[in-house]
């Protein structure tokens, strides 16, 4: 028989063990590391208010001594769903815009891989969340499913449209203010010269006051100009 | 050493070639990286000269410093010096060593005759040697240290050495293998001393080969790859990016970028510990103390105002506060608190880079110029929509509010230099306002700020008349670096407005690498001039300018073209005595046409980041004809005048709405006369250009002048 030297053989066996034991501690506490920072990736919508909403009118619970939940009326249902499908517009229109910028940041290194997972999962959801929707609209009544959303559609647009107008409308007592104020400063002006003129017999005196004066008017009639087509702009927006 | 042994290097003999090849491998390369001319432009650039001193000049000076010695790349220099040491100790070691190396085996030396000596030579002075060396010729001298036996030895030797120059299969043994007895036995040296094989040895070389492959290596691999995904290639930390990111949103106004700004996880860094919370309430309240002429100090916006409060306390909270007090450049009474103040601007810039990429990828206007507007804001510490006269040395918002008056928009720097000289001194001179000497360095300096004006704006296509579909179409933009009321600015040379296509076989022209004049000659080649520094006296780094130019649809609101940015041009902008030259700069981005023929309109915006108020905006109508057309209307030129070479494509020039019926005429006379002469309404129009000479900053619209006429008629070379 061959006389073995086990202290020897056993050498490139526990090499490699340890090598093979290293790479699959590393592997193992690597995923699970992996697995923990994606199921703690913060959500990338704030919670749905609306859905909830919904949700708690749907399953309503009775009261403390009461047999039978209060029943809620189907109209109030149809409107919290119908809210909560303009939530969802928001937020398609929000995933829709997002999606080929992050696709792109993603490719040149701009954000960061757990970015796209974030928005991957929201897109996920959304769709889970249309699909609800849907279902929910059809069972309140027939076919509704299909025109719910172009109703909430609608509506989300002209909420956005009116919170625009509601903004510039907002600036108008400020506006107002100062165009007061600025007609009162221009009127003094014009007051004030047409004294001088004519406590000042010699008018010759008082070219050279003149010609600043001018160049005052001068200065502001483009001021005036600019803020026009600003306005101008404003409203094409 | 007989055999085919392996042998360690015992003396040392070789181990130092080992060391030097290593130490060098790395050394050299760090060496290059070290003395590489640093491609900071902070290092070369001009500075613009000024006397002005802003407050806390120390604090911004000290961190300027600071941040030049992070730059400095002590760590490396330390490096390379040692690798060098070490490099110079091996070469030493290894002169001092090779006298131990056994001479080669010469049978000239032996016998002391030269290598060119005949055999009838040889044999005649071995003759000679033997008869005087032979043992039984010669006695041993005991003075001379001989005995019998190294006088045989020696016989032997030269012996030895005869043979091999005479005996034919000697000299082949010598001439094959160096020695006249026929192959020596050779050793494989190893350059590595003898201990690290010793017994007893083993046990540390394997630990420290393990420590090497086993934890080094993995380690310089996770951390450079861990180090690359943690910063974006903006060079912010990624989270930052993802957070703004998610800050994104169409309707973004400047300030809300200041508020998406703070959400940088490099604000952590700054503010750690205890100074994430300390003189938070003290830098709110100053930020938002009632001030003239915005509602607050720091100019922000009621809306502003709620977003900050919003926060939750924090770094985030603390480091948008400062980054208010910072922009509406107030007194925070605490030395702590201003230095954080002065160092989270550069941060914010940063962050900013990233965001304006973010806002790039999107593609929408609003957002792209409220990013372009926020970096001017941030290196000049002006608020968002404050007046650009704060720019100026010594002027306060109070002051900047008096000039300008009760206006609701704001003089910009421009417009404040056109001004006649004695009705701009009543404004600016006076109690409460400037001193003679301040308005004087606020004057000298703005006189020194680089405004790129253009001069004209054109698309077309090297080599072609005409722009077909899906082409690739150069957009020129032709300017001159006017500074704000600058005096007799020279005319526009016509000749200066051409872009003229390099020669066909001319390679280098056509990559751009090379600038002619208008009439062909060669310019001497120099290399592209850089703007001044930033002129920003409280924003704590070196920043050099950068231009940037890009179109975008206004209809649709998106941007068409994203920006190419440039940073030197290719004429000096001052001269020596640091008056402006006047040179018309070329600025040439290059995208592909769209891929149908049609008129393209464009807003054109010229913005440079540091200076408030310098940008251009303006309207550019891009023609894209039938590819057939275009070949057709070829080759009729070729017909009627084939010496035509080389003309200019469609170009587009911004002209005034009243010289509306001066191009109509141009176009008649293009089209009667085939488009081949400059029609002359032309020479008439152009001075009319330069007196509207593009006064417009971006943010002011003037839809009015902008409207852009399209020539289709192209000019004599």
């Amino acid at each position: 028989m061959f006389d073995i030297d086990w202290v020897g053989l056993s050498v490139p066996f526990a090499y490699i063990a340890v090598l093979v034991g290293s790479l699959i501690t590393f592997s193992s506490v690597y995923r699970k590391r992996k697995a923990a920072q994606s199921a703690t990736l913060a959500p990338w919508f704030p919670p749905h208010m609306q859905r909830n909403v919904y949700l708690s009118l749907l399953h309503e619970e009775p009261a403390e001594g009461q047999e039978k939940a209060p029943k809620v009326p189907e109209s109030l249902l149809r409107a919290a769903l119908l809210r909560r499908a303009v939530e969802d517009i928001h937020r398609i229109i929000q995933i829709r815009s997002a999606k080929q910028a992050c696709s792109t940041l993603l490719q040149r290194g701009s954000v960061g891989d757990d970015l796209w997972q974030r928005f991957q999962r929201a897109e996920k959801e959304m769709e889970e969340e249309l699909r609800d929707v849907v279902m929910e609209a059809n069972a309140l009544s027939n076919n509704w499913g299909q025109t719910i959303f172009q109703s909430a559609n609608e509506i989300a647009a002209n909420t956005v449209f009116r919170k625009r107008l509601d903004e510039i409308q907002a600036q108008t007592e400020s506006e107002k203010e100062w165009w007061e104020k600025r007609r009162d400063s221009i009127k003094n002006e014009f007051l004030k010269e047409i004294e001088s003129e004519a406590l000042s017999t010699p008018a010759k005196t008082q070219a050279s006051k003149f010609s600043s004066d001018d160049d005052a008017i001068l200065v502001d009639s483009p001021v005036a100009n600019e803020k026009g087509s600003i306005r101008k702009k404003k409203g094409k927006k | 050493m007989s055999g085919t042994d392996y042998s360690y290097d015992e003396q040392g003999q070789f181990f130092p070639f080992f060391v030097l090849t290593v130490v060098g491998i790395v050394t050299i390369p760090l060496t290059y990286s070290v003395l590489k001319p640093s491609s900071d432009p902070g290092v070369t650039a001009p500075r613009i000269k000024t006397d002005f001193q802003p407050e806390h000049a120390d604090l911004i000076d000290a961190q300027r410093k600071a941040q030049k010695r992070r730059e400095r790349k002590l760590k490396r220099g330390v490096a390379v010096v040692a690798g060098w040491a070490i490099m110079a100790l091996m070469a030493y070691l290894i002169i001092v060593t090779a006298r131990t190396v056994p001479k080669i085996w010469n049978p000239y030396d032996i016998l002391g005759l030269s290598d060119s000596a005949t055999e009838k030579e040889i044999k005649s002075h071995y003759k000679r040697l033997s008869l005087k060396f032979h043992p039984d010729k010669i006695r041993p001298d005991p003075a001379k240290n001989q005995t019998l036996e190294s006088l045989n030895d020696y016989f032997v030797e030269l012996t030895k050495a005869y043979k091999a120059l005479t005996d034919e299969e000697i000299r082949n043994n010598y001439q094959q293998y160096g020695h006249p007895d026929g192959k020596q036995s050779f050793s494989i040296g190893i350059a590595l001393p003898k201990f690290i094989v010793t017994d007893g040895n083993g046990k540390y070389v394997i630990l420290v080969y393990a420590a090497l492959l086993g934890v080094l290596l993995p380690y310089l691999v996770g951390s450079w790859w861990y180090g690359t995904q943690r910063m974006s290639k903006e060079k912010v930390l990624i989270e930052s990016a993802n957070n703004l990111f998610r800050e994104y949103s169409e309707d973004i106004t400047e300030g809300g970028i200041i508020s998406a700004l703070s959400t940088g996880v490099e604000f952590q860094q700054t503010l750690k510990g205890d100074k994430a919370e300390s003189g938070l309430e003290r830098v709110e309240s100053r930020v938002l103390a009632e001030g003239e002429p915005f509602t607050y100090v720091g100019g922000l916006t009621a809306k502003d105002r709620t977003k900050l409060e919003d926060l939750e306390g924090g770094v985030r909270r603390k480091a948008l506060g400062l980054l208010w007090g910072y922009l509406g450049r107030v007194e925070l009474d605490d030395t702590a608190l201003n230095q954080a103040k002065i160092e989270v601007a550069p941060i914010a810039r940063a962050l900013n880079a990233s965001f304006n990429a973010i806002a790039l990828a999107f593609g929408s206007t609003g957002p792209i110029l409220a990013s372009f507007l926020t970096a001017q804001n941030l290196i000049q510490a002006i608020p968002p929509g404050a007046s650009p006269l704060l720019q100026l040395p010594y002027i306060t918002p109070a002051i900047a509010r008096a000039i300008e008056g009760d206006a609701k928009t704001h003089l910009t720097l421009q417009q404040y230099m056109q001004l006649p000289e004695a009705y701009r001194r009543k404004l600016s001179v006076g109690k409460g306002l400037l001193t003679e000497s301040q308005y004087k360095t606020a004057i000298d300096l703005a006189k020194q700020l680089p405004r790129l004006q253009v001069e004209k704006a054109f698309f077309k296509v090297i080599g072609e008349k005409y722009i077909t579909p899906g082409s690739l179409v150069s957009f020129v933009v032709k300017g001159r670096f006017v500074p704000p009321g600058s005096q007799n600015v020279p005319e526009v040379n016509e000749l200066d407005l051409e872009d003229v296509d390099p020669e066909e076989d001319d390679l280098d022209a056509i990559l751009g690498r090379q600038k002619k004049t208008s009439k062909g000659e060669k310019l001497k080649e120099d290399k592209p001039v850089q703007p001044p520094l930033a002129y920003a006296p409280y924003y704590a780094r070196n920043y050099s300018p950068r231009w940037n130019v890009f179109l975008t649809d206004s209809k649709q609101g998106k941007m068409a073209v994203p920006p190419f940015t440039f940073i030197a041009f290719d004429k000096p902008i001052f001269d020596e005595s640091g008056k402006p030259t006047f040179n018309m700069q070329t600025l040439k981005a290059q995208f592909q046409a769209p891929p149908q023929a049609g008129h393209y309109t464009f807003v054109m915006h010229l913005i440079c980041d540091s200076y408030v108020g310098f940008d251009t905006k303006m309207e550019v109508t891009l023609v894209v004809d039938e590819a057939a057309k275009a070949a057709e209307i070829e080759a009729e030129d070729d017909i009627s005048e084939p010496d035509e070479g080389r003309s200019k494509p469609t170009h587009f020039t911004r002209s005034n709405a009243n010289s509306t019926t001066d191009s109509l005429a141009g176009q008649m006379n293009a089209l009667k006369t085939g488009g081949l002469t400059g029609p002359p309404p032309k020479k008439k129009k152009r001075p009319v250009t330069e007196e509207s000479s593009d006064e417009e900053s971006g943010t002011e619209g003037e839809e009015a002048e902008d409207t852009s006429e399209t020539d289709t008629d192209t000019d004599e070379e």
